[in-house]
């Protein structure tokens, strides 16, 4: 495995671009540029980015692999709040924005290639190639809705409508996370989760 | 809890390697060993876990994927300029703490010894830009590498460097492998740390 992960290191920027390129359009001369402001992280699954109670340092991009973001409740439950896969970010913007301690952990759940800002490093980089400040402002602002769309969802669909506009918008994450993740992302029971799937298999 | 760091130590199973794995096998975090020779890497680590280590101690011998798994590189190969290496790992260095630690026992510190115009430690720095290269240890295993791992009687670790970031973290290191860092200038004062020796 350790030889693939190599053979496509040319590419390890590979997602990033494809990710920049949705939303502006770099020279290839600031292709290269913002390359230096990442930190390449390799980390392996069960490895941990952030611990709950530290400061969140990075903001991540997930070029390969996936990560959980989750908070632990008095009772040592555990809550998912975010997957972040291929192509997405993942932090606890709070923490990182605010220099606060964080409230999430965040996991990785495969073996996972990260492209890491730390708070320095964004300004740095939105400073030198400016498109940055706009690609980052259209990200923020779909995470927005996104969020928005994710709380009515929570309040107000069923646990099977829930699932169903999951599996529709991303049936790679469901056929990749754990069973009790999932079922603890949707708010629900992990019975609840198996007895809804069935449903579905047998309607099919 | 605080976080596990991950530290990889290229070229361990050399003297200077080895000998920093031994010092740093005390301290909380993730050591990665890396060096071309597997036998003596596993034999590194065997002898690391059974003197008590309380790092996490992993072995690689691919340069490059110990790199991108860490946080912060040593390098411990007996020439810390050699290309091949410094290409290798370049790309996955970025935006990372890498240690030189070049000293009156190691090959790199030849060529520059006594230099006032450079160091081991700016010209690596001038090889890897966009990485934040630290000096230190240099001083601490210049007498013999092989029999001892510990400091002078007070235990005092120079460091210099350019990034304040970098010099805090390395900072922490040194502290938590229970020694005193001092923090002594940015990178230029590795030329006089680099032909510095203790006595005793």
């Amino acid at each position: 495995m350790a030889k693939n992960l190599m053979d496509r290191s040319n590419d390890m920027y590979e997602r990033l671009h494809e990710s920049i390129k949705a939303k502006v359009t770099l020279t290839p001369e600031e292709k290269e540029t913002i390359k230096h402001y990442f930190i390449p992280k390799k980390l392996r699954k069960r490895q941990y980015l952030l611990n709950a109670g530290d400061v969140c340092q990075y903001l991540a991009f997930v070029e390969k692999g996936l990560l959980r973001l989750f908070s632990t409740d008095d009772k040592s439950h555990e809550h998912v709040i975010q997957f972040a896969m291929e192509g997405w970010w993942a932090s606890d913007m709070s923490s990182f924005l605010s220099g606060d301690d964080a409230q999430y952990n965040i996991e990785a759940l495969e073996d996972s290639e990260l492209l890491l800002l730390t708070n320095t490093t964004l300004e740095e980089l939105m400073e030198k190639v400016p498109r940055m400040e706009r690609y980052f402002r259209l990200l923020m602002q779909n995470n927005i809705v996104a969020l928005r769309r994710r709380v009515t969802s929570t309040q107000s669909d069923s646990a099977e409508e829930k699932y169903k506009k999951l599996m529709k918008a991303y049936p790679d994450l469901i056929n990749r996370s754990p069973q009790h993740d999932l079922a603890s992302y949707l708010g629900i029971t992990p019975e609840t989760l198996s007895r809804i799937r069935k449903q579905i298999s047998t309607k099919k | 809890m605080a976080l596990k760091q991950t530290i990889a130590i290229i070229g361990a199973t050399e003297s200077a390697g080895s000998s920093i794995a031994k010092t740093l096998s005390r301290i909380n975090d993730r050591l990665l060993l890396m060096g071309k020779d597997e036998e003596a890497l596993e034999a590194l680590r065997s002898n690391l876990i059974g003197s008590g280590a309380t790092a996490e101690i992993e072995v690689n011998s691919c340069a490059k994927e110990a790199c991108w798994e860490a946080d912060v590189i040593i390098i411990a190969t007996s020439n810390e300029l050699d290309r091949e290496v410094i290409d290798r790992i370049k790309e996955v260095a970025v935006g990372k703490v890498v240690v030189s630690i070049s000293s009156p026992a190691t090959r790199t510190y030849k060529a520059y010894a006594g230099s006032s115009e450079t160091s081991a430690a700016e010209e690596l720095q001038k090889l890897l830009p966009y990485s934040k290269v630290v000096k230190t240890f240099n001083t601490v295993f210049a007498r013999d590498f092989k029999t001892s791992s510990i400091v002078n009687d007070t235990g005092e670790i120079f460091i210099a460097g350019n990034n304040s970031d970098a010099l805090q973290v390395v900072s922490k290191l040194i502290l938590s492998a229970g020694f005193i860092p001092i923090i002594v200038g940015d990178l230029s004062v590795s030329r006089r740390l680099e032909t510095l020796r203790l006595h005793g």
